[in-house]
């Protein structure tokens, strides 16, 4: 069978010094407008972020370990650089957990998710050169960058009781206003602007790739679901992100120019704020699960060699959960005193979420049914995804109901909830991603052994975290406490246990960065066999500097999982 | 798809998706008059309505022909922690006939030695009967400037809609609330 | 630096605690001493006992432990005194009282609170376990029987139009069966007061909160945390217990409305499945029933700034004759007796002490250097 991948293998060799040829250490980083630097950029951004997200949690767990107040006062100390009072301390609590959730959100998931998987693997996985705004990828990374840095920057400043935003990530007004006087919080909030600016341009990025970059041949229907994934989530960024900058620009504006949108003394009302924000906050929670559910799909394919079961159904699964998620947002609402019927609309809009989701997880499982399946470490984080996503899940629906949440609302079910579906959904999804292409991207093979051993420990260290919170939780502990009655201590110490268990998988996984970098075996170009079938798997490992100068053609009667089944790559 | 060349293509993509995102940014600032509109429509989230006199006496008539029941109301008074007033109702709660207008009366006392101008939000619960509540006159429409140490008396003429009474939602309400809440204009009187 | 933390934090709430008590003990003094006549009117203390045991629901079957008993009801006609530590009903359970407990919902202590109760135990979790293990199940089974050693040749299944069908209809089902009980606990949870039921004005402040009783002459309580000594040496939870409690009748309906003075604040008692925001400018109503007279904490449930964790609320359930005794103890009249509601205008909430109750303010700014007072609310003899 000839096969595309024949023709561009061989192009590539002729053209082997264009394709390599790289500019200077400070162009090439710092001006990058290659999609698979910018995506590596991403990549390591999301990485460093995560360190210092992860660390505010490590802060947190030992705070919570035990009844009383005993690291908060040496961390604020610490920011203030001399003697704290009380309030001081316990603010420092809430600038500890609005900047974990915000780094996390928007500068961890999100930039690993689609600024370093989506960057690098979009435009290999649908054969084309490049992004279609190289330029504005560039700008989208560096503005990330610099929100990370304004809102890193607000923990140094002012912002009410204490130094740094306490509004928690959700910045509801009128704590965020009224509440909360100094600059930290403005510096939280255009950090917000920053990041927002920078995904929608990266939303316009990707969308544009996709429509109009294709492979001749690719057609939608034929697209890997990664790249679907992308889509339905450059869909998703591009319709909410903007009405959260509506949203935080109005607070802006609220508190430093007199305007009134959310102050009732000038006709506002702060409860429109919630609805803005969680207009936006309901599709961002897909937005951080999506392109993982892309990543498990091919993962999952790939070690089965087996083609995806239901693709089409797998892709419109997405777009549905995509449309569904903006109109079920006010269930993140159901205690601020709405009637009864709005509240029974968004108890059914939400359950109506869990159908396509369990078209998804039942289709994972169908592909791997009559499979071959192999054990290599992105299928273990990928089961151990599907596992935990749907313990996440089936916790989703109990929220759903409205007449359920009035006792759940913000306590630590919630906390043990979307931690199920982002710490353990999202991130399983990341590792699984990331040991998947790593060797792809770096050229160099990690150890599966310590791939294998970070899986374990983590996963045994994450649901020691979260999974007491369920009963925390349901027992009465409020969420955003730094500080609680000794019944709940017992749960608490263990999840603190818990935390440092998965500190030390963090070791593992960084270890086996160094092994691979140091000592790692050179990667073939497709080193995980038949099953991977993608266009990425016939490229080189790392790709070259540029790829595919003249387009692969997608034959008509292939699928997109077998272009490459027959391809002499492998040898 | 393939006849212009590719650049122009997608600057025609990424212009369309910028319109999306920048329509996206309008809708969530139209939100703020859009959901002020939609609250005083349908009464969302408690929000009272505004009548004339000419709805308040064909709301009255249809109430007497079709002999509706009383319905109890009650007053609630609270003021933002900056506003140095004592305010509360003169009566905590009414009878009143559904449909016939009535007056309540409010009492402001400024307990500060400065001028200050005060203006009132305002909701009533159970929150589903918003659409039914309708206000005649209301001190609540306008700002209120109350001199140090001065004393005055606020009056609502209101009315409840007996359409309340085809609502199934609504029609088992026994007591409406009417909750006022004065918050500090930023605005010097001197 | 902050060297000792746990002694600052013992300082300022302790301070705060101490200050807002001895402002309010004063002033709780003066009310019982000027409602000492109408302490007449009230029932003999040996009937509280009897009351609390009949308005205690009877369908709610008495817990095999024996009952606490009122017994500490101070001598006096005019007889209310906090329920003891042995009133204790809706709190957190730790493991090491009771595993089980420890792991689930609080007991409940409202009807619909035990109607959610049910929904979650009798058809949630066996809903969601059921799902889980069958994820599990089928993820063990693939991995078993689908592995390369044994099923070295993989199939090209990639459709069957029935079990995708079947795997969409399905959950569509449970969902339906979920949504009946689901939609039927909301109406519940949704019904209206009726018109005579008891109004408690739950107002939140950064950081405590203040009830107040528009029915029986306005007054507002100002309800602060008790420092971990202070709740330990009167055998409360340490963070949960407060100074003075939400003193409510129990047995009756009773409308809740709530308010944030300045920012969002949520007023939750996991006992009662209750949870309801306090959104300043506005007000939200919910009605509550308490079944069994006790003691029924909860917390602030919606970030609020520094102290958000430091402002529990605790709700204490007694018989109607005591919760008047109580009214009369802090100045207020219970319905229908003393100062008529409604019909006399003028009258209603003004007492003496009006100049500094329902001020929104009140609770703040405590006067500096008042001495101590013991932290004995409503017994200040």
């Amino acid at each position: 069978m000839a096969t595309t991948a024949d023709t561009f293998q061989a192009h590539h060799e002729e053209h082997h010094h264009d394709a390599d040829h790289k500019p200077g250490f400070f162009a090439r980083w710092f001006m990058s407008t290659n999609h698979k630097d910018i995506g590596t950029l991403y990549l390591i951004f999301a990485i460093m972020a995560g360190i210092i997200g992860g660390a505010i949690s490590g802060i947190m767990r030992q705070e919570l370990a035990q009844p009383g107040i005993q690291v908060l006062g040496s961390v604020a100390a610490w920011l203030n650089g001399g003697t704290v009072d009380m309030d001081q301390a316990l603010h420092t609590w809430n600038v500890l957990i609005t900047a974990h959730g915000l780094i996390m959100v928007f500068f961890m998931v999100m930039p690993a998710m689609i600024g370093g998987f989506g960057n690098w693997f979009v435009p290999l996985m649908i054969g084309a050169p490049d992004m279609a705004f190289p330029r504005m990828n560039n700008i989208s990374f560096w503005l990330t960058a610099a929100g990370f840095v304004s809102l890193m920057a607000s923990t140094f400043v002012p912002g009410g009781t204490g130094l740094g935003a306490g509004t928690g990530w959700t910045v509801y007004a009128p704590l965020s206003t009224s509440g909360s006087p100094g600059p930290a919080v403005d510096f939280a909030i255009f950090s917000l602007h920053l990041a927002g600016a920078a995904s929608i341009m990266g939303a316009i990025n990707f969308i544009t790739t996709i429509f109009n970059m294709r492979a001749p041949g690719m057609t939608l229907h034929k697209m890997p679901l990664f790249v679907w994934s992308v889509l339905v989530t450059a869909f998703l960024l591009l319709l909410a992100l903007p009405v959260l900058a509506a949203a935080i620009t109005m607070l802006l504006t609220d508190r430093n120019f007199g305007t009134t949108f959310f102050d009732q003394a000038g006709g506002g009302d702060p409860v429109l704020y919630q609805h803005l924000f969680w207009f936006f906050g309901h599709p961002e929670v897909y937005i951080m699960i999506l392109p993982g559910f892309g990543m498990v799909s091919q993962i999952v394919a790939t070690f089965s060699r087996k083609p995806v079961f239901g693709y089409l159904g797998m892709a419109y699964a997405m777009v549905a959960i995509g449309v569904v998620g903006f109109v079920v947002w006010a269930h993140h609402m159901y205690t601020v005193g709405m009637n009864v019927n709005t509240k029974m609309y968004f108890t059914a809009a939400t359950m109506v979420i869990a159908v396509p989701t369990g078209i998804k997880i039942f289709s994972w499982i169908a592909t791997m049914w009559g499979g071959s399946l192999e054990f290599k470490s992105p299928m273990v984080w990928s089961l151990g995804f599907i596992f935990l996503f749907t313990v996440g899940g089936v916790t989703g629906v109990v929220l759903a109901n409205g007449g359920i949440d009035d006792n759940l609302h913000d306590t630590y079910y919630v906390v043990a909830h979307f931690h199920y579906v982002l710490s353990m959904g999202a991130v399983f999804a990341l590792f699984a991603g990331f040991y998947y292409w790593f060797p792809k991207m770096s050229g160099k093979m990690h150890s599966e052994f310590l791939a294998h051993l970070h899986f374990w420990v983590f996963f045994v260290g994450v649901n020691i975290i979260f999974f007491p919170m369920h009963f925390l939780g349901m027992n009465g502990m409020p969420r955003r406490y730094p500080d609680y009655t000794p019944a709940f201590s017992y749960w608490n110490e263990i999840a603190t246990v818990g935390y440092w268990i998965m500190a030390g998988s963090m070791l593992i996984f960084f270890a086996n960065l160094i092994y691979a970098f140091v000592a790692g075996r050179k990667a073939a170009p497709n080193y995980w066999g038949e099953g991977a079938t993608t266009l990425e798997w016939s490229l080189t490992s790392p790709p070259p500097y540029h790829q595919f100068e003249t387009l692969p053609v997608i034959e008509e009667h292939h699928d997109y999982h077998d272009h490459i089944a027959d391809s002499p790559a492998k040898a | 798809m393939a006849s212009r060349p590719l650049d122009s293509r997608n600057r025609r993509t990424g212009i369309i998706a910028l319109l999306a995102a920048v329509a996206m940014l309008g809708m969530g600032y139209a939100a703020v008059p859009l959901y002020r509109l939609f609250c005083q429509v349908t009464g969302f989230g408690g929000t009272t309505q505004r009548a004339t006199d000419g709805q308040a006496a064909s709301a009255a008539e249809i109430a007497r022909s079709a002999g509706t029941r009383t319905i109890s109301v009650r007053f609630d008074a609270n003021t933002t922690r900056d506003v140095p007033w004592d305010f509360r109702p003169l009566q905590v709660t009414d009878t009143v006939a559904i449909g016939e207008r009535d007056m309540a009366v409010f009492v402001a006392k400024n307990n500060s030695d400065v001028p200050v101008t005060g203006s009132a939000t305002f909701n009533v619960t159970p929150v589903q009967t918003g659409a039914y509540f309708n206000k005649i006159q209301c001190f609540c429409f306008t700002e209120q400037t109350l001199q140090p140490g001065q004393e005055v008396r606020m009056p609502v003429i209101y009315y409840v809609d007996p359409k309340i009474l085809d609502d199934e939602n609504a029609r088992d309400v026994e007591q409406i609330t009417l909750s006022y809440t004065f918050h500090k204009l930023e605005k010097q009187g001197s | 630096m902050l060297t000792d933390t746990e002694s600052v934090r013992q300082m300022n709430f302790g301070d705060i605690a101490r200050k807002r008590l001895s402002f309010l003990g004063i002033l709780l003094a003066a009310l019982a001493l000027s409602a000492a006549p109408q302490g007449a009117l009230a029932q003999a203390t040996g009937e509280l006992d009897a009351q609390a045991e009949n308005v205690a629901d009877p369908a709610v079957p008495e817990p095999a432990t024996a009952e606490p008993t009122v017994t500490e009801a101070a001598p006096g006609a005019d007889a209310y005194t906090p329920l003891g530590p042995e009133w204790i009903k809706g709190r957190p359970t730790a493991p090491s009282e009771d595993m089980l407990a420890s792991i689930s919902f609080q007991e409940q202590y409202s009807d619909d609170g035990q109607f959610a109760l049910w929904m979650h135990d009798a058809i949630l979790i066996p809903m969601i376990t059921v799902t889980s293990l069958l994820v599990l199940g089928l993820l063990l089974w693939v991995i078993a029987r689908f592995n390369r050693r044994r099923n070295p040749v993989p199939s090209k299944t990639s459709h069957n139009t029935l079990i995708e069908i079947i795997w969409t209809v399905v959950p569509v089902l449970i969902l339906v069966i979920i949504a009946v009980p689901s939609i039927t606990l909301l109406s519940r949870q949704y019904k209206s007061a009726p018109e005579d039921a008891l109004t408690v004005k739950v107002t939140g402040y950064q950081w405590y909160w203040g009830y107040s009783y528009p029915d029986n002459g306005g007054f507002e309580v100002i309800s602060n945390m008790l420092d971990d000594e202070a709740a330990l040496s009167r055998g409360e939870p340490a963070q949960l217990a407060v100074d003075n409690r939400m003193v409510v009748p129990v047995g009756v309906p009773i409308r809740i409305q709530t308010t944030g003075a300045d920012v969002i604040h949520s007023f939750a008692v996991p006992s009662l499945w209750f949870k309801i925001d306090s959104v300043p400018g506005r007000i939200n109503e919910r009605v509550m029933t308490i079944n069994e007279p006790g003691i029924y904490y909860g917390q602030c449930s919606e970030l609020c700034g520094a102290r958000h964790a430091y402002m529990p609320i605790a709700i204490e359930a007694v018989p109607m004759a005591r919760f008047n005794a109580w009214l009369r103890s802090q100045g207020g009249t219970p319905k229908g007796e003393g100062a008529p509601q409604g019909a006399a205008p003028a009258l209603a909430p003004q007492e003496p002490e009006s100049a500094v109750e329902g001020a929104p303010g009140a609770g703040e700014a405590p006067e500096a250097g008042t001495p101590e007072v013991t932290p004995a609310a409503g017994n200040p003899a």
